[in-house]
């Protein structure tokens, strides 16, 4: 059972894997049990006050600080042991610290997902179980991309898949690793002509596809009431324009990042059922994305919605 | 159980099989220019060679020889010549012939407004807190050479235009007056794919408007040259290729037009426009004097802050048609803090406080900010389309965005007289706290440049095309509102801006009234 609540460890690389615009696909390499519900709730708080140019890493006083608020209720559930399905909605405001530009608020983009575990390995020294998770994500209200750095997210569709891969041995240490490919459609400006390496008459801006992939390496500690957890992730876009020199990006760029993280997960034994996560994530390099700093907490909450059927 | 199990597993599959397969049937193809189709034109102008020029002191200033007698080998062989090209076209030069069209002044136009997007960026602060401001004499070092700000392009577009409207009047007149036939008149067997007409080949319209634009253009933007040489090339290639013209109709176009360039071009040296950008002390005397005059000054509230505005001295470039900038500067704007300036004010904060998805379109959609063709680029494209819609010819549709471009630049020109003269802060200076969906540009509040510059646009526009004047007026409007809801001026901004574009442009309609077209 314990083991299955970490499940939600996903909901901790929705904070930390992001590409700070939007909700990521789920990563991790559990599942819920049939007819298990989890619901959680979510806080990252993304802060930069130095962003990368293209390729050129620089500040800008008249951002100053760059503060993205998220709060993300999400909810995961068995429909059988082996099939989930996951559904998140974050609330985003944006703000900064220098200028006279207003800052953005409203909800981003509904997400939902399915899982699916097609084989595991089991030995005594440990296991190997693979999943695939295919998503597809649209935003909810009518929040403007165009609008960097304070656009809510990308304002497109995106359809996911990943493939997941993730070796656990008996003493609890795991290796996890995954690799999504993300297509992105389009998003719509409020003006018909935009300059991405040239001209562009129309309203539909082309938001480049990606790919992103991960390694993560975890463990448990203190009879499995606490675990913890450090990553690495990058994401890089099949595409795009780089953000000219002193001016504004767009949902044409190339937005690239690596990231490392590190997590943690704490069970409390007088609360059955509840977990508490704290994150961190840093962005160590990118291009024409800000270099956050993410800091992340939250609570969740599983239960079984019908009891188990009782073995004949 | 096992069986469920298959189902799933194969329902997922399915699933993820059927993303895959609907997203990579949704590419993106995405339009990278005005696409138009060749239009027969709705009148030829036949005696545009008589209407009066702008610049030129007159029709044969430039002179080009005669060209060679339609019954002579000569000729022959240059058909001979053109019919070979046409004969081993690919489908590159298809899409060219396509795209060039039988409007030269479409395509130009979109390079120009391309070209000031690609150059509309403010130069970055320096790592220490200072500016480094572009300089013409080294155009490569960054930052480039130009800033094309709305000053700089509604310049770069007037000039283009009116050189292309003084070079076409002068190629009417030599094409009226030596009277080489259109090409399928002289051979019936050539294949044309675009419209024709019954206009005289000898000089091509085309190449003359490719010279004038290219070499303008090269001009205004110099790290462009090569890439305008290519479509050059290409445009009077495509003129070949497309069965109108034979290589002397456009070596002759091209010397017409290279030589109503140059002219302009002494014109554009000598005015004003180097002087425009001006160092500190000049700038901050300026400054001191409105505040010496009435009470308040505008400041640069960026950080760091920008030590000299925009083209402080834009003001004194030499017009095109308004005589007296005093006749058309605008009343003294409502002093800080009247129940005026409050009342604006008010208005500017309660659109903050609650603005609409409607009002945030409309900021937006004129917004005509950095990296975009400005507002000025922004008329030229509603203006192209209309010389589509209404199948103009090249000359005709010179004259209509030349002068649009004449009344545009002097709106932008009477608009800087009164933006220094006044001096007047912006909303995020004058009002606390205040901040708005739209970048403040880095010049003074009065009067509102989009509105100045969006008013004698539709003015000329409505002029020349009656049927639409409600259409453009209307839109003159909606500019004007934009820049309220974007926060980025005040009411009496915009108001007095509309008046000020408006009686700016009278001075070029009434030029255009007298000038011969029908």
């Amino acid at each position: 059972m314990r083991f299955k609540i970490y499940y939600f460890l996903f909901l901790v690389f929705l904070i930390g894997t992001v590409n700070l615009l939007k909700a990521q696909t789920p990563s991790d390499a559990l599942m819920m049990e049939k007819n298990e519900l989890c619901i959680a709730l979510l806080y990252q708080h993304d802060t930069w006050d130095e962003y990368w140019e293209g390729s050129l890493l620089r500040e800008n006083k008249n951002i100053g600080v760059l503060t993205r608020n998220t709060i993300l209720p999400m909810m995961a559930y068995g429909i059988t042991n082996k099939f989930n399905i996951i559904a998140a909605l974050p609330y985003v405001t944006t703000e900064a610290s220098g200028g006279q530009m207003v800052g953005a608020s409203g909800l981003q983009d509904f997400g939902i997902f399915a899982k699916y575990a097609p084989y595991e390995i089991k030995k005594e020294s440990g296991s190997l179980s693979t999943f695939v998770t295919g998503g597809f994500s649209l935003p909810v209200s009518s929040y403007l991309s165009d609008y960097m750095p304070f656009s809510l997210g990308l304002g497109t569709q995106e359809f996911s898949i990943r493939g997941i891969a993730k070796y656990e041995h008996k003493s609890g240490i795991y290796l996890r690793g995954s690799y999504a490919y993300l297509h992105r459609t389009t998003t719509e400006a409020e003006r018909d002509y935009y300059y991405a390496d040239g001209s562009f008459y129309t309203t539909t801006m082309d938001v480049p596809s990606a790919s992103n992939a991960e390694l993560a390496l975890g463990g448990w500690l203190f009879k499995k009431s606490l675990q913890l957890e450090a990553g690495y992730v990058t994401q890089t876009s099949f595409s795009g324009d780089d953000i000219r020199r002193q001016n504004a990006g767009q949902p044409t760029n190339k937005m690239d990042m690596a990231t490392i993280n590190g997590r943690l997960r704490y069970f409390p034994s007088v609360l059955k059922g509840m977990s508490i996560v704290v994150g961190y994530t840093d962005v160590v390099s990118g291009r024409n994305v800000g270099k956050s700093t993410i800091i992340s907490g939250g609570l969740t909450y599983q239960f079984m919605l019908k009891k188990p059927q009782s073995q004949p | 159980m096992t069986f469920n199990k298959y189902i799933y597993r194969f329902c997922f599959l399915f699933g993820l099989l059927s993303i895959i397969i609907f997203t990579q049937s949704c590419e993106k193809d995405l339009p990278r220019f005005v696409a138009f189709e060749p239009y027969s034109f709705a009148g030829l102008d036949d005696d545009g060679g008589t209407w009066k020029q702008v610049h030129m002191a007159s029709v044969e200033q430039i002179k080009i020889d005669a060209p060679t007698d339609p019954n002579s080998d000569a000729y022959k062989n240059e058909i001979a010549a053109a019919k070979a090209a046409i004969a081993s076209m690919t489908a590159d030069d298809e899409d060219a012939v396509k795209y060039w069209g039988n409007n030269p002044i479409v395509r130009w136009n979109e390079i120009a407004r391309e070209l000031a997007a690609k150059y509309n960026l403010i130069p970055p602060p320096n790592a220490d807190g200072t500016y480094t401001l572009p300089d013409p004499a080294n155009p490569g070092k960054f930052p480039y050479f130009p800033f094309a700000h709305p000053p700089y392009s509604s310049r770069a577009y007037a000039y283009m235009s009116v050189a292309q409207f003084d070079a076409l009047i002068a190629t009417w007149h030599y094409k009226y007056k030596f009277g080489r036939p259109a090409l399928h008149k002289n051979d019936g067997t050539i294949k044309q794919s675009l419209p024709t007409s019954d206009l005289p080949s000898y000089p091509s319209d085309g190449a003359v408007v490719a010279a004038v634009s290219r070499e303008i253009l090269s001009a205004m933007f110099p790290l462009e040259k090569e890439y305008l040489k290519s479509k050059s090339d290409e445009a009077k290639e495509a003129l070949i290729l497309s069965g109108l013209h034979v290589q002397s109709d456009v070596t002759a176009g091209d010397s017409l037009g290279r030589g109503v360039a140059k002219v302009l071009l002494q014109r554009a040296a000598g005015d004003g426009m180097k002087f425009a950008q001006t160092p500190k002390p000049i700038s901050d005397s300026i400054k001191n004097a409105a505040f010496v005059r009435f009470g308040w000054q505008w400041t640069n509230q960026e950080s760091p802050v920008r030590p000299v505005g925009l083209t402080p001295l834009f003001g004194k470039v030499k017009t095109w048609n308004v005589t007296d900038l005093v006749d058309v500067r605008p009343p003294v704007p409502p002093a800080i803090g009247s129940a005026e300036f409050n009342k604006a004010a008010d208005e500017l904060k309660n659109i903050a406080d609650n603005i609409t998805t409607e009002q945030r379109k409309i900021a937006n959609w004129w917004s005509d900010g950095f990296s975009t063709t400005t507002p000025p680029g922004h008329w030229n494209k509603l203006a192209s389309d209309y010389l589509v819609k209404y199948k103009l010819n090249p000359l005709r549709s010179a004259r209509t965005l030349a002068y649009m471009n004449m009344a545009v630049q002097d709106a932008g020109i009477s608009c800087w007289d009164a933006k220094y003269y006044y001096h007047y802060p912006r909303p995020i200076e004058a009002i606390p706290g205040f901040k708005g969906i739209l970048g403040t540009p880095n010049f003074p509040s009065y009067t509102s440049g989009h509105s100045t510059f969006s008013a004698a646009a539709a003015a000329v526009l409505g002029y020349i095309f009656p049927a639409e004047k409600s259409f453009v007026d209307a839109w003159a409007l909606e500019a004007a509102e934009s820049r309220i809801y974007g926060g980025i001026h005040y009411r009496f901004d915009s108001e007095a801006g509309l008046v000020q574009g408006t009686q700016v442009a009278e001075y070029t309609i009434n030029k255009a009234k007298v000038d011969g077209a029908k």
